[in-house]
């Protein structure tokens, strides 16, 4: 099962691995105090895969999305990759998102006219707010990776991620996402707050950070990027973690305070995204560690709990019995 | 309904196989022990072993399956109970209903007990200490009933249950950890028990090895025939045998409180009247002699090598029917030549044993003689002692004659007579080093000092021993008695202080071992040669037949003999009269008159026995015949009809059937046949046997027991005469539960030992990273750094936080070395070889060697470690 590593390719990982550094540190100049939260978004990313964010309004969401485009996207749109933002309203239709077809005057037919979904980087923010036709449309063309309007398909970009936040479900005005759409994304993280003394330091940089923000480089260029998500998949996989990754979720199906299970493609995009977070660790191997850090991020909001307690208790137990299994493991 | 399952099939597989089957293995062991002890489980161990097993494997299925115990429990109690009924419905006779019912009972008692025990093999993790723990005490229990304990019981009582108790909470652990997932699954329990079961059988061995000696000591302490504690834990005058015999002990160590009983000893007439011929003088029964004080062990001891030994103790048992057994030596010994006369005891044993010879001093001769038929459900045996006794020894001779003028004036007689008695000057000088030693220290100068002070005014010997009698019984300020009486003298509070100065000063009570070292000191520091004596005091209360004396066990005693040149040891009592209890008055039976004379006693063994006509030959070797012996070298047959005669032992009756082909007997005529015939000169034993009738008249055989037999009939004895002895289980509890608890609180440090020298030991990086990664966690673990559910790299980090080490950087490599087939640099190999020792050191010194020894003794920390979380 162990996939020799081919020496070349191990060079080119260790420059992969630098450029991840490159990004985190790029990142970290405008946003403080949240290194799990970069390490999990780039994880999805590098997981081809997408992340939602849900938190308070005020937690740095956005900023934290548009940061992350604009280090791999550039100030110019030309260069880099190409980078949407799209406010999602109680009043936004699906076409606003993938585009329409238009009637070309010149031409004497119907064109299509793209819409923003046509990006590489897209952030959808409050997409809660938005109503559930739009919603769909959106999960769909992340989960599809294409778009089909009558007869014809238009594929997205080869590099497409989403970044999409939420307020906290109790809020007014909102379309909670129902479970099979939330299972369109690898990741859903809380933001959270930051700690008091990173708060305080921002409070006392706060032009500068803002300053930051205006002037972040772009560190990573598409190329780059798309070979990082090629990297992922050699990242090596031991076969005990397959192992966990397989208990962890039948355990989720049997557990008792647990009433919908994690899937089948739940395993498999937890196996991806422990792969990119490895690699985003600064390793091509994945351990324990990277299973301890990914199991809640990826699985929690593909769960549905019996109550609240459960909802707080029982992902970390299974997480904690797999742990031990794997720390007294002898693998020689 | 489908029924979700807690254990997979491998794990209850494991279970069934690796916990059930030994402890049903177990269980048969202990069920097939416990039966012998109990009649009330019939001895179906076999049957009972099945209950049990079939309980727990049930049990063990049953709740892998997510079954609740309360409910099914309860299930369980409602079919026993309806079944009970049912029983109680079914059954006809009430005898049968009784059988049934116990036999329901023992049934439900194992299978539930499997229940359980299959339950918390399932279930609970702690389960299998509580059980071990319950194992050992019921173990306890049952050796506690044992009535011979001796090291190899105590082997094969707990060695089982505890290799059991270690080898059951192993395994527990080690199948509730298991990875169930991984190949080879066998192989992994396997070489684990193989080198678990090695490593247990190492310990218990070197364990056992340790404490053999003590097992011995214990067994010698509780098993050995000098013990003389009985069931209070107080001391007694008198040692009970194990078959059931009183002797006189062999030590008097002056303990904290005497225990006396009211048993009938023995009962004696002795032939010593006072000179107008029916006043009877009683005499006190001697049994040994008290010559050298240890002054370390508090204790008065006998001596073998007493200068001039005159103490004739034969065993009784030992001598045939009629034949006598005379030491001369005791006579020249005594160097008395004034006022000794031979004087002729009877003793009828009840309670006293076969070998204990008692006589009043000084006794020269023993001859085992019948008691009559029909006193001998009553008196066991009896013999015959003649001695040489002083007209001046009497049980009257210092006591209060209360008023009685002939014993007054008996008294001032004997004083005066000894009064004339020469001085030491002539003795031999080995002699009078020997019963004048005493210790010379500061506290026996006290002694020095008080007997010169109530001595000043006395001049003799006997004055002097007077004096102290005088000062015993003397007043103090207030009127009241110096000296008390008591059985419980209390032990003296400063440990310095020697037990004699503490009651001649400080306490002033005690029994008569008290009075008599004290007066033998006093005596020894005034330069009189002087010992103790022990045996029974003699107390005359029959008027009806005078010379007959009843000695009971609360009369054992201890006198102290003053030697006076020419008219050798004479008794003196110095112990004052109990105040508190008024003796009551015990009443004397009948005495076992016996009138017969034996005319014929032949001793030899029995060469053919035909019970059904009663009739017995013998060849025989010695011949007794009208009080004339005869011997031969060629034992001749002799052809006996036993049909009237009783048949005895030393211990009582026995019956015909006793006496096998070899057996050494001893007949006895009483006929009138021989009464007539005397033996003449020409007369030989064959000559006497041919002109006997055929068969010849025998009145009486008596049973004498070759060394095997005798053993082999006391162990028995003892078997069935054993009490529950509190004390012993305490012991043994005690034994047991330390040897558990050092083995249990020893095991974190055991398990640390394995794990760092597999850590320190030289491997292949992988293997070495694992080993070190393992021994650190085991020891942070130890001592209270727990992983909890930490990741691996969180708790490197939070590590290297507390102590300073480098446990985040090892941990990366461990990580790689675990997870990734990439091989490890030389500065990775170089970490995993030299982390481990500085890491332990840098710990050692962050964390107080206090703290370390505490933290490692506890088990919990230990078991921590290997838990595995339950899903919640």
């Amino acid at each position: 099962m162990d996939q020799p590593i081919v020496l070349e390719e191990s060079i080119q990982v260790d420059q992969a691995l630098e450029n991840i550094q490159r990004l985190i540190t790029n990142i970290e100049t405008v946003i403080r105090g949240k290194r799990h939260q970069i390490q999990f978004i780039l994880t999805a990313l590098l997981a081809k895969g997408h992340i939602l964010m849900e938190d308070n309004p005020g937690t740095g969401k956005t900023v934290m999305a548009k940061t992350l485009a604009q280090s791999i996207a550039g100030r110019s749109h030309e260069a880099g990759v190409n980078f949407k933002r799209i406010q999602f309203t109680p009043d936004l239709l699906p076409m606003d998102l993938i585009g329409s077809h238009i009637f070309d005057d010149v031409k004497k037919e119907f064109i299509f006219k793209r819409g923003p979904l046509f990006c590489n980087v897209l952030l959808a923010d409050e997409i809660n707010r938005a109503s559930p036709k739009v919603q769909s449309a959106l999960l769909e063309c992340m989960a599809e990776h294409q778009i089909t309007i009558g007869e014809t398909t238009y594929p997205l970009e080869k590099l497409f991620f989403t970044i999409a936040t939420q307020n906290p479900v109790e809020m007014e005005g909102t379309y909670p996402l129902p479970a099979a759409q939330l299972d369109r994304f690898f990741i859903k993280i809380v933001f959270g707050y930051v700690d008091e003394e990173t708060e305080l330091e921002i409070y006392n940089n706060y032009l500068g950070i803002a300053n930051n923000l205006d002037h972040i480089q772009q560190v990573l260029s598409m190329e780059e990027i798309l070979f990082l998500q090629n990297e992922t998949e050699k990242v090596q996989v031991h076969e005990e973690i397959v192992k966990a990754v397989r208990n962890i979720v039948w355990d989720t199906r049997r557990h008792i305070d647990i009433t919908l299970g994690a899937s089948t493609r739940s395993g498999i995009t937890f196996l991806k995204c422990l792969k990119a977070f490895a690699l985003v660790n600064g390793r091509t191997f994945v351990t324990e560690d990277d299973l301890q850090m990914i199991t809640s991020p990826v699985l929690d909001h593909r769960l549905i709990y019996r109550n609240k307690e459960a909802k707080a208790k029982a992902l970390s137990s299974i997480l904690d019995k797999e742990m031990s299994r794997l720390g007294k493991l002898k693998i020689l | 309904m489908q029924i979700g399952r807690i254990h997979s099939w491998k794990k209850v597989t494991a279970q069934l196989l690796l916990l059930a089957l030994p402890t049903i293995a177990l269980a048969v062991y202990l069920l097939w022990d416990v039966n012998a002890y109990y009649n009330l489980l019939q001895n179906r161990y076999q049957e009972q072993s099945l209950f049990f097993a079939t309980g727990i494997v049930t049990a063990i299925i049953f709740y892998a399956y997510r079954f609740r115990f309360i409910t099914t429990a309860a299930i369980l109690g409602l079919v026993y109970f309806a079944v009970y009924k049912f029983i109680d419905t079914l059954a006809v006779g009430e005898f049968d209903a009784f059988f049934i019912s116990v036999r329901f009972l023992t049934f439900a008692i194992l299978f539930s007990l499997g229940w359980v025990a299959g339950y918390g093999f399932s279930r609970s993790r702690y389960f299998t200490i509580f059980w071990s723990v319950f194992l050992l005490a019921m173990q306890i229990i049952v050796v506690s009933r044992t009535v011979a304990i001796n090291s190899n019981t105590l082997i094969f009582a707990f060695a089982p249950v505890l290799a059991y108790a270690f080898y059951v909470i192993y395994t527990a652990e080690l199948i509730r950890n298991m990875n169930e997932d991984e190949q080879g699954f066998t192989w992994f329990i396997g070489k684990r028990l193989i080198g678990f079961l090695m490593l247990a059988g190492v310990v218990l061995f070197a364990l056992l090895l340790v404490f053999q000696k003590d097992f011995k000591a214990i067994e010698q302490d509780w098993g050995g025939a000098q013990g003389g504690k009985d069931k209070g834990g107080k001391e007694s005058m008198t040692k009970d045998n194990k078959d059931g015999s009183v002797s006189n002990k062999d030590q008097m160590r002056m303990t904290s409180s005497l225990s006396k009983d009211k048993r009938l000893v023995f009962v004696a007439r002795v032939d010593n009247f006072f000179p107008d011929g029916k006043t009877p003088n009683p005499l006190y029964f001697t049994s040994r002699y008290y010559t050298r004080f240890d002054t370390l062990t508090q204790t008065f001891e006998t001596d073998d090598k007493i200068p001039s030994n005159d103490l004739f103790s034969p065993d009784p048992s030992k001598i045939p029917l009629y034949f006598a057994k005379t030491d001369s030596t005791v006579l020249t010994n005594t160097k008395a030549t004034k006022n000794r006369k031979v004087v002729t005891a009877d003793v009828y044993r009840v309670a006293l044993s076969p070998h204990e010879y008692l006589a009043p001093t000084t006794a020269f001769y023993c001859q085992p003689i019948a008691v009559e038929n029909s006193y001998k459900d009553q008196f066991k045996s009896a013999y015959r002692a003649k001695m040489w006794v002083s007209d001046l020894n009497s049980a009257y001779f210092i006591y209060n004659p209360a008023g009685n003028k002939q014993l007054e004036a008996f008294q001032e007689e004997r004083f005066l007579e000894l009064r004339s008695a020469s001085s030491y000057a002539g003795v031999d000088k080995m002699f009078m080093d020997y019963y004048t030693f005493m210790p010379r220290d500061e506290e026996y100068n006290r002694i020095r000092e008080l007997a010169t002070r109530i001595t000043k005014d006395a001049n003799t010997p006997v004055d002097k021993m007077v004096a102290i009698r005088n000062y015993f019984t003397s007043k103090d300020e207030f009127g009241q008695p110096l000296y008390r009486y008591s059985d419980n003298p209390g032990i003296p509070g400063l440990p310095s202080a020697s037990k004699l100065n503490y009651f001649l000063f400080e306490n002033r009570k005690g029994y008569c071992a008290y009075y008599a070292g004290a007066t033998l000191f006093l005596l020894r520091s005034l330069g009189i040669p002087s010992r103790i004596a022990a045996g029974f005091l003699t107390v005359d209360r029959s008027s009806k037949n005078p010379g007959w004396y009843w000695f009971y066990a609360d009369q054992a005693h201890a006198w102290v003999q003053l030697y006076f040149p020419g008219y050798g040891w004479i008794d003196f009592d110095t112990t004052v009269p109990d105040q508190n209890t008024q003796q009551a008055a015990q009443p004397d039976g009948t005495p076992p008159m016996n009138t017969q004379q034996a005319l014929l006693v032949a001793d030899g063994q029995a060469v053919s026995i035909d019970t059904a006509a009663k009739k017995v030959t013998m060849k025989v070797k010695k011949l007794m015949y009208h009080d004339e012996n005869f011997t031969t070298r060629l034992p001749k047959e002799f052809f006996m009809d036993v049909s009237l005669a009783s048949i005895s032992r030393d211990t009582g009756a026995a019956a015909l059937s006793d006496i096998k082909p070899g057996t050494n007997i001893v007949a006895v005529s009483f006929a009138e046949a021989y009464k007539t015939k005397k033996p003449t000169d020409t007369d030989s034993l064959e000559s006497i046997l041919a002109k006997s009738p055929k068969p010849a008249p025998i009145d009486e055989v008596k049973i004498m027991e070759t060394e095997e037999q005798k053993k082999d009939r006391q162990a028995k004895q003892e078997a069935a005469s054993k009490p529950f002895d509190w004390v012993k289980a305490a012991w043994i509890t005690l034994a047991v539960i330390g040897s558990f608890l050092v083995l249990l609180f020893s095991l974190p440090w055991l398990i640390w030992l394995f794990v760092s020298s597999k850590a320190r030991s030289g491997n292949t990086p992988k293997t070495k990273a694992y080993n070190v990664f393992n021994a650190s966690t085991y020891y942070l673990n130890q001592l209270g750094y727990t992983r909890h559910h930490q990741s691996p790299a969180a708790f490197a980090a939070e590590t290297d936080k507390t102590f300073g080490t480098d446990f985040s950087r090892f941990n990366n490599v461990y990580q790689k070395v675990k997870y990734s087939s990439l091989p490890l640099s030389s500065g990775e190999v170089e970490m995993v070889n030299q982390f481990f020792p500085s890491f332990i050191q840098k710990v050692k010194q962050r964390v107080p060697l206090k703290t370390r020894l505490s933290r490692f003794l506890n088990i919990y920390n230990t078991l921590h470690f290997f838990t595995k979380p339950k899903i919640k």
